[in-house]
């Protein structure tokens, strides 16, 4: 057997476990959500924490042979893309005790999550470990940035839909169900803060990993180029709205244009640039 | 024991016929009064809103019926040329509970869920215990119809929603608002539309509410009365509309009070901040190109009433859920009445076995001590509860058809010798 994943029976079962804790949370939320469902709202967010532990103890499994250091391979960096949208998800259900937006997000953290499985029955390659704090908090961080960035682009659309319903007299469950103009906005900024932050450290994460490799820092290089692109305009939206007078709905464009642009730029880099941050299949 | 109940409502008679056969509270006193003292009714309540007028009565005599109080009513309230019977429902027995719990979870009123007939129960059961024309059956059925509306209210959507317009426009500010009382709120026109939607924001904790009146004096009685204080001269609100994050027009003049320029320009100078205007005018208030202006929220009524007719068409989605509560409470209700029929035997049959106790205990009185005496009382005393447990407990049991309850009757009297069960009701 070429998979090692496959000869170790607790990790096959913590690899099919995770996903299907992330399928019945996001089924909680979305009975909650659409049918209002009183268990389904009771036990909606003790089944996302534990669905997050059990995550962060299955990827402390996977990667224990390797001293829990995290390898490039797209099976790991989805499974940390599913596990960042839920921990940010969750810390923004509680700072601003909204939570019926949990089944959009949820939705694509479990899609990630399932993908990752899927990857990491199929695939043989692991892709290579990185070594050093720097470049180990850079790659975290990266990850929580695409994971802020993503809920961002998310909120703002979901926001855009309930403005337009709103404009046009149509009432429906969206309008009923979703939380009001006001709260997407807040929503919005705290994913875009967590977003500039984690952007931030990433840069200058990314710049201490590879001043400790002695790797020197190439100004034209295209991935550099690209995060500091990403990181401008994501501090300009910080701003944009007192400097320029900006309304919620440009914002909201904007938030989900970048978060196109980003996932692009990342589809784009792992295919043109397979080196380092190449993802191994 | 029978339960009658007969009455007009906006089913059954237009609204010209209800109102003749209204009733006052003092009326009502009155009639319920009559009705006891006529020994029409061993008990009576009546429940008189602007939609309904209607008797729920148990009869004191075998002719009363429907149609007898259907006329007495219509008697008594002098209005022979004007209502008929065929305007009156007529319920009986459980038909009549099931009527009063579906009224009391307001299922059956003209908008339905709406909040206040459940008070309106409650003042009629009021008016009954103060007359003294509410027994226990009465009691039992008015607590348990009580019991089935704080059930419904609390298991489901059935009062969820805005069913009125004014309830209905502050649904809309809170689906963009977060928090009304960080809002500041312009009230255009101090009539009764506007000072229903003013009061609805203020119970959304809306507490910056300003009005503007042609008639200032208007705008500060309302003002005060609401608590803000904080009146515009009707000549100068326009300059301050950039202030506004709610504004709310409620007045009857044929031209616009709000227009395309003027909004634009109060849009500029609040930096295209998100402004909701809700003309509850007919004619409308406010230019309809308003409308099109960058976060700009203008909802005349038509646009207020989709979100009543969705709220209305989600409490009609709860209508099964609300009749299987009614259902539920019906069946317990049906073994309490019949748990009545049965009291009169098992006061028969624990007087017999006192009488026989207290006859054998009178036989020992002088040949033993007082302590002895006693003690034997207590004995005969265990084991009479003892062996009439099972009797009493097969009496009270639940029956699936009522027809079940003279043979049970019937089976206790006889194996026990009690006397014929005399025609007592309580």
């Amino acid at each position: 057997m070429d998979n090692e994943l496959l000869n170790n029976t607790l990790l096959v079962v913590l690899t099919s476990l995770v996903s299907l804790f992330y399928v019945v949370s996001v089924s909680l939320y979305g009975s909650d959500f659409f049918k209002g469902n009183t268990f389904a709202k009771t036990y909606k967010q003790p089944a996302l924490i534990v669905t997050i532990v059990t995550h962060i103890a299955y990827i402390g499994f996977l990667t224990a042979p390797e001293g829990y250091r995290l390898n490039y391979s797209i099976s790991m960096l989805m499974t940390m893309v599913a596990l960042t949208l839920a921990v940010i998800y969750m810390f923004i259900e509680f700072s601003t005790k909204t939570e019926k937006t949990g089944f959009f997000i949820l939705s694509f953290s479990a899609g990630a999550e399932i993908l990752a499985s899927i990857l990491l029955f199929t695939s043989s390659g692991d892709g290579p470990s990185f070594s050093g704090l720097g470049i180990g908090i850079h790659l975290l961080a990266a990850i929580f940035s695409f994971s802020s960035i993503a809920i961002a682009g998310l909120y703002s659309f979901l926001y855009l839909l309930l403005f337009r319903q709103i404009k046009n007299n149509k009432f429906g469950f969206l309008f009923e169900n979703l939380p009001n103009l006001e709260v997407l906005e807040l929503l919005i900024k705290h994913a875009v803060a967590f977003g500039f932050l984690f952007l931030t450290i990433t840069l200058l994460a990314g710049v201490i990993g590879s001043i400790q490799t002695s790797e020197i820092i190439n100004l034209f290089d295209t991935r550099l180029i690209a995060l500091v692109i990403i990181w401008m305009f994501y501090g300009f939206s910080l701003f944009i709205k007192k400097l320029f007078g900006w309304d919620t709905i440009h914002m909201a464009y904007l938030l989900i244009f970048l978060f196109v642009l980003t996932t692009t730029l990342i589809l784009l880099m792992s295919i043109f640039s397979p080196t380092f941050h190449g993802l191994s299949f | 024991m029978n339960i009658i109940s007969v009455g007009v409502n906006h089913k059954t008679a237009p609204i010209e016929i209800r109102e003749r056969v209204s009733l006052s509270e003092v009326q009502a006193k009155e009639f319920l009064t009559n009705l006891i003292d006529d020994n029409i009714a061993l008990e009576a309540m009546v429940l008189s809103t602007c939609n309904r007028t209607e008797l729920y009565v148990v009869p004191g005599m075998a002719e009363v019926d429907g149609r007898y109080l259907k006329e007495y009513l219509i008697a008594f309230r002098n209005a022979h040329n004007e209502v008929r019977p065929e305007h009156f429902f007529n319920r009986f027995y459980c038909n009549t509970a099931r009527h009063l719990f579906e009224v009391a979870s307001a299922i059956d009123s003209l908008i339905l869920g709406e909040g206040q007939i459940l008070g309106q129960v409650k003042d009629g059961y009021r008016i009954a215990v103060e007359v003294q024309s509410a027994g226990i059956l009465l009691t039992r059925l008015c607590h348990t119809a009580f019991s089935v509306a704080k059930k419904v209210k609390t298991k489901t959507k059935i009062m969820e929603g805005a069913v009125s317009v004014s309830y209905a426009a502050v649904e809309l500010a809170q689906k963009i608002f977060s928090n009304l009382s960080m809002k500041k709120i312009l009230l255009i026109g101090a009539g009764e539309t506007g000072e229903l939607a003013a009061r609805h924001m203020f119970q959304k904790n809306a507490r910056n509410i300003v009005i503007t009146n042609r008639t200032l004096s208007k705008a500060e009685a309302l003002a005060e009365e609401l608590g803000t204080n904080q009146v515009l001269p009707y000549e100068s609100y326009k300059e301050h509309l950039h202030e506004f994050d709610i504004i709310i027009t409620a007045v009857s003049i044929k031209d616009y009070v709000l227009t395309e320029p003027e909004l634009q320009q109060s849009m500029q100078k609040r930096r295209l901040k998100p402004v909701i205007i809700l003309d509850l005018g007919l004619p409308r208030n406010v230019d309809p190109e308003i409308g099109k202006l960058k976060n700009m929220f203008l909802k005349d009524i038509d646009a207020l009433k989709h979100i009543i007719d969705k709220n209305l068409e989600l409490r009609r989605a709860e209508l099964p859920k609300v009749q299987k509560i009614i259902d539920e409470e019906l069946v317990g209700f049906g073994q309490w009445i019949n748990t009545l029929k049965v009291r009169p035997t098992i006061v028969d049959l624990q007087s017999k076995f006192i009488e026989i106790k207290e006859k054998e205990l009178e036989r020992f009185r002088y040949k033993v001590s007082e302590e002895e005496l006693k003690r034997m009382e207590r004995l005969t005393d265990r084991i009479l509860k003892k062996i009439l447990h099972h009797p009493i407990k097969m009496l009270k049991a639940p029956v699936d058809t009522a027809d079940t309850i003279p043979s049970r009757v019937n089976l206790v009297r006889n194996i026990f010798d009690l006397e014929e069960q005399n025609q007592r009701t309580k």
